[in-house]
């Protein structure tokens, strides 16, 4: 029965594969006829719900908590899926952003299959990720993630989103090859490349080279944490992220950069151990590269004028957040680190989302010109606003839960004066990030005394759009103010890393 | 200590009532109203139970109190506190406590609330957006209910947050520009100061591992105990925390946003920015005083200048400005002022002095009731006349009893005129202030000076508006003929809170020093073992000398320096402050906004393009690629650069020497033909230059060859 873990990964590709072989003469109606025989919409729906039902019930189940193995690809390298805790939060996360987005393409997006193909086998690739259960499976799944989202760039087709899935692909690619060749070195220094929580290096050879080792490590950080945005090998999605349609972007943002964050978390706290690289310079470097990305990500995204290419930017400099709480090897920062990890594709998602909500009603892309959007567009904007104060880590939402333990585990890790750096910064971001939110919501509510309240009458978007904006705001709410509901994961994983 | 679970409805009921009070509001405007009154009532009719229950639940366990309460001070005999704790919510958990100081403040929020909200539906007949303001003053009002019942810097933070967030829509309500800009540079503030809090906060988590005021005490007192002392972590915490709790009270440096923001709120709003949001912020100030920062003599000196120069530049803003609301605004600057003052007291001597505690505490609670009052009857003027500026309203308030009643209460109270609530608490401060020998005597004359500018500056104010008449004769009578200026509603809201005022200030010994009482623990001083005699002569000394120079300043400096004739004699009050001396224009914003974002941009924008000009540069040498996008379609680099350079100077000049015929054409085109040209004459000339040296050759050659048959010959 465990290789019913399979389910949700098989489901959408299959999906995807049918939506893909469907003539297009199925797919547009005939002269005379009002409907084509198959709405793409339709069948889309149909297995995006079939793909989210198998995930939910291979996460509420439990079944395959323990490794299931497939095949051998050498001599004692399985393919090997499981779905552990740390698992089942990414699948949880991306399952609930994927089924918002895709219900919000349904207006969208005007029917194009390619997009719905690739959307679905994307989702597909990424629930393998997240059951990954060895090194060498998740770096397969991990290029699958990135070569099925590289048409989801170029969906429209422009000069512009060539050139961007582009550099995104060979940017991606050059990353997943610096992972590739750390996992070289790991192979031969560890006992195992299944997942082991705490760390599987074998000491003993690892003592007579330690600095390869590091060295194999830095490259993974740099080469996993491209998927992720870090400095330096960041330019790749402030260029590929604004261009998709915004449902995809949404995912893009929210969740297909987490494959680099759980990338770096097998690599670092499954396979290396933090224990080892506690105090080395790889911990130091790591947690500088990770502050100038919070920084620079967040100042970039408060000089930046249009919406999505600034919460674009916004992402490279939450993402690292998530990485400084990884960096510092603190069972509290981790938990923040995780916390941020849902909170952020839950505000990030619905953030692009309402940045589509907003393209598809008005055309209006830059920021200095949405002013009166929330007298248009009420609900979307409110929870535009709601989503932004979760971003900023205002109390009681999720942002600040997160920040919370993100600082507070900073400030107690043995790391020096980045225990007080490492707040300072992300105090700092988060004022650039109230510096680059709030005035939208502020010109939105606020138009101003002799704003023309006739020209331009209240016009919501439909609800197909809202509704995904509304469930993903009001989860990063809630999550924020009842985080316990993810204490039983987050306590079972820092027991068992630490 | 008992739980008791009403607190959480005293802090969650409104916010629930926010909603309901907007869902209903979409169906009717009257409806709304009703609601929102119904729920300011009710809480305010809770909030009295909840109190009240507290007396009645007497358990005499005085000991237990003694460790709960830090200094064991709780000793009023028949009060008991409670405690409510909301394990798990937001992390940490909400933490929850009522003790005498935070049960006088939580009446005085609900009072206040109640009284602005019967005022709201005459004040708002013609605005726009009235739903809107209606859910963010009841949100408010629960956020700042939660402020002021916190029992940890956690709960506090939360609900400072929040409350900052929701009364940013009071101050923006209006939209215009000034309000924008205002409300702007509040939120601004705000968010800065939150951030800089949370610092500390993180901090004082961390050094301490608790963040429940009481524990922090003990754990300060301990430490102090053992002889030791503060490490620099928890001196930078509380440094961060007082900061970010000093930005919400109005103190200077910080207090920029207060004079521009509570003048452009609507009057309910200003009345409750100015009476109850300062005194979050004074809130904290204390809890960091009194409990981190005890015995920390050093701590007290710097609050002291604060507190003075708080005091003092407020009274002279508001000595200058002709704005009623905003002489009421620099005005509650100066008061803040003179409660920190009283705080900076108990600090200096070593959390002993008792009377400046109670002073501060009482002037707390009275100055929150007196800007109540005169910001109400501020919004009562306002919505008669649309007019701010003191020479427009000049007059209004003569032949209208009800209104000329409730503003002399205040400007009295104010004052600190005896038999007024005001003279309690200045009186005591000013005897904590004789009474701690470590205070250098000069500040005693500086809050007398204080002093005597609130009375000249509310005799400013009171003169002009109900005893002069207007200047505009036209004006005047259309003043008084106004009889209706003000709905059954508004003047009982007014009336009411205005009778608060003698209440309080006739018998001292009765009511205000209850109040002392109650609230004395959270100061953790000792218990007063003698009473005051607040109307003998020498408590009444400094009092009568603040008046003294009051008037002088009122008929020497407003009356000769601050006015001017107009063309045709007649007196006008002129605005002499320079407009250039302002703190935000002159340096936080430029510095903030324009420059070291400017600075730290550039930096970031290298580091943003790092790796994507490496690509560039390989792909143009290693790879030898095509022309890139951007590659210029004429011209070279050095004619791009020039042409760059032209149209910069040509800016320039269009902008300066050519206002009038700006100078409209590209170089870009200019230069690449230029350049073309050039290079086409310099191969003509080339090949020229060339042909004649060939021929030259030739010629040499020629000649060579001549001459070597000439020789050979």
């Amino acid at each position: 029965m465990n290789y019913l873990i399979l389910l949700p990964i098989l489901i959408p590709v299959i999906g995807a594969l049918i939506i893909f072989l469907i003539p297009n003469k199925l797919l547009q109606a005939k002269e005379g006829a009002k409907r084509p025989y198959i709405k793409i919409h339709s069948l889309f729906a149909v297995w995006m719900l079939l793909s989210a039902a198998a995930s939910v019930y291979v996460l509420v189940s439990g079944i395959a908590s323990k490794p299931v193995e497939f095949f051998t690809l050498l001599d004692n390298i399985p393919v090997m899926l499981c779905a552990d805790k740390l698992g089942i939060i990414f699948a949880w996360v991306s399952t609930i952003a994927f089924v918002c987005a895709g219900a919000f393409s349904f207006r969208y997006m005007k029917g194009e299959k390619n997009y719905y193909g690739f959307f679905l086998m994307t989702y597909g690739v990424l629930q393998g990720l997240d059951f990954a259960g060895n090194l060498v499976t998740m770096y397969l799944f991990f290029e699958m993630v990135t070569l099925m989202s590289f048409p989801l760039v170029m969906q429209t087709k422009t000069k512009e989103s060539i050139m961007a899935a582009l550099k995104y692909i060979f940017y991606s690619l050059a990353g997943a090859y610096m992972g590739l060749f750390a996992i070289y070195f790991l192979y031969q220094n560890t006992i195992t490349l299944t997942f082991t929580p705490g760390g599987c290096l074998d000491m003993e050879k690892v003592q007579t080279h330690p600095t390869l080792i590091f060295v194999a490590v830095m490259a993974a950080i740099i080469g996993f944490g491209v998927k992720a945005g870090m400095f330096p090998m960041h330019a790749w999605l402030p260029t590929a992220h604004p261009v998709a349609p915004a449902p995809a972007s949404g995912v893009l943002s929210g969740v297909i950069v987490k494959a680099g964050v759980l990338a770096l978390i097998r690599v670092i706290y499954y396979i290396v151990g933090p224990d080892f690289l506690r105090g080395t310079w790889v911990q130091t470097v790591w947690i500088i590269l990770a502050l100038i990305t919070v920084f620079m990500g967040s100042l970039l995204a408060y000089r930046e004028k249009v919406l999505k290419k600034r919460l674009a930017y916004s992402t490279v400099s939450q993402i690292s957040y998530i990485l400084l709480g990884l960096a510092v090897f603190e069972p509290t920062a981790l938990t923040g680190s995780l916390l941020h990890v849902v909170f952020h594709a839950f505000i990030k998602t619905a953030l692009f989302l309402c940045a589509g909500a907003f393209i598809h009603e008005t055309g209006k892309e830059r920021v200095d010109e949405l002013t009166g959007i929330g007298k248009k567009m009420p609900i979307t904007t409110m929870c535009f606003t709601v989503a932004s104060l979760g971003l900023i880590g205002i109390p009681p939402t999720g942002g600040f839960i997160s920040k919370w333990y993100l600082a507070t585990g900073a400030l107690s890790a043995d790391i020096g004066a980045f225990g007080y750096l490492i707040p300072a910064i992300l105090l700092a971001s988060a004022l650039l990030t109230a510096g680059y939110l709030l005035p939208i919501t502020i010109k939105g509510f606020f138009p101003g005394a002799d704003f023309d309240y006739t020209n331009n009458p209240k016009k919501e978007a439909s609800a197909w759009m809202w509704m995904p904006i509304l469930i993903l705001t009001a989860l990063s709410f809630i999550g924020g103010v009842f985080p316990d509901l993810f204490a039983d994961f987050i306590l079972w994983i820092q027991a068992l890393v630490f | 200590m008992i739980s008791n679970v009403w607190i959480a409805v005293l802090v969650f009921y409104p916010m629930v009532g926010a909603l309901i009070s907007y869902l209903v509001g979409k169906k009717s405007k009257t409806a709304r109203n009703m609601v929102a009154n119904f729920i300011t009532i009710s809480e305010f009719a809770l909030t009295v139970y909840v109190v009240i229950s507290q007396y009645a639940s007497v358990i005499p366990m005085v000991g237990e109190e003694v460790i709960s309460s830090g200094r064991g001070a709780l000793a009023v005999g028949t009060y008991m506190n409670a405690e409510l704790t909301i394990p798990e919510v937001c992390g940490l958990g909400i933490h929850f406590v009522l003790d005498g100081f935070r049960s006088v403040y939580a009446l005085v929020v609900a009072f206040m609330w109640m009284m602005v909200t019967l005022l709201c539906p005459e004040y708002f007949r013609k605005y726009r957006n009235r739903n809107r303001f209606y859910a963010f003053l009841l949100m408010t009002l629960g956020a700042t209910m939660g402020v002021f019942l916190s029992a940890d810097f956690y709960t506090t933070f939360i609900f400072f947050e929040i409350m900052s967030f929701t009364s940013y829509v009071w101050v923006a309500h209006e939209e215009k520009k000034e309000a924008m800009r205002a409300a702007e540079t509040y939120l601004g503030i705000s968010v800065i100061g939150g951030m800089v809090m949370l610092m500390g906060i993180f901090m004082l988590w961390n050094s301490l591992g608790t963040l429940t005021f009481s524990e922090i005490g003990i754990a300060v007192k301990v430490l102090q105990g053992y002889g030791g002392r503060l490490t620099g972590e928890m001196i930078a915490a509380g440094i961060c925390i007082l900061f970010g709790f000093a930005v919400k009270a109005g103190a200077f440096p910080v207090h920029i946003w207060l004079p521009k923001a509570h003048p452009v709120a609507p009057a309910p709003a200003s009345a409750l920015l100015s009476g109850v949001l300062t005194k979050t912020g004074i809130f904290g100030i204390i809890a960091v005083t009194l409990q981190l920062f005890q015995n920390t003599e050093w701590f007290g000196y710097m609050l002291m200048v604060i507190a003075v120069l708080t005091m003092l530049i407020g009274a002279l803003l508001a000595l200058f400005s002709i704005d009623l609301k905003r002489v009421l605004a620099c005005s509650s600057l100066s008061q803040i002022g003179f409660i920190l003052t009283g705080l900076a007291t108990v600090a200096i001597s070593g959390g002993e002095n008792i009377l400046a505690a109670r002073g501060t505490f009482i002037y707390m609670v009275n100055h929150s009731l007196l800007k109540l009052v005169l910001f109400m009857a501020a919004g009562v003027i306002y919505m008669n006349t649309h007019k701010l500026n003191l020479n427009e309203i000049r007059g209004f308030g003569r032949k209208k009893p009800l209104l000329h009643i409730a503003f002399l209460l205040g400007v009295l109270g104010i004052s600190g005129i005896p038999f007024f609530n005001g003279y309690v608490g200045k009186t005591l401060i000013h005897e904590g202030i004789l009474e701690v020998s470590n205070i250098p005597g000069y500040v005693e004359v500086l809050f007398l000076l204080a002093g005597g500018c609130t009375l000249a500056y509310m005799l400013k104010l009171y003169i002009c508006i109900f005893i002069e008449k207007n200047n505009n004769a036209e004006k005047q009578a259309e003043f008084d003929g106004k009889k209706k200026y003000m709905n059954f509603g508004s003047g009982f809201a007014i009336m009411g809170s205005a009778a608060m005022i003698p209440f309080i200030g006739v018998v001292p010994n009765i009511i205000a020093d209850k109040i002392m009482d109650l609230g004395q623990s959270f100061f953790g001083v000792g218990i007063l073992d003698h009473g005051v005699h607040y109307f003998a002569f020498h408590n009444m000394k400094g009092s009568l000398v603040s008046i003294a120079i009051g008037a002088i300043l009122y008929y020497a400096l407003v009356r000769v320096c601050l006015t001017e004739k107009d063309k045709e004699g007649q007196l006008v009050y002129a605005d002499y402050w320079p407009k250039w001396m302002d703190l935000e224009n002159m340096i936080y914003r430029p510095v903030f906004i324009r420059f070291i974002p400017f600075i730290c941009g550039v930096i970031c924008r290298v580091l943003d393009s790092l790796v994507d000009f490496f690509v560039v540069l390989l792909r143009k040498t290693v790879y030898r690629d095509s022309a890139l996008p951007h590659e210029l379609t004429e011209g070279n680099p050095i004619t791009h650069v020039a042409a760059l350079i032209a149209d910069k100077v040509i800016w320039v000049l269009n902008k300066t020497f050519f206002k009038k015929k700006p100078i409209r054409k590209s170089f870009e085109h200019i230069f690449a033909v230029r350049w073309e040209e050039q290079a086409e004459n310099n191969q003509i000339i080339g090949r020229s230059l060339s042909y004649g040296l060939i021929l030259f050759c030739l010629g040499l050659v020629l000649t060579i060859i001549y001459l070597m048959w000439v020789i050979l010959k």
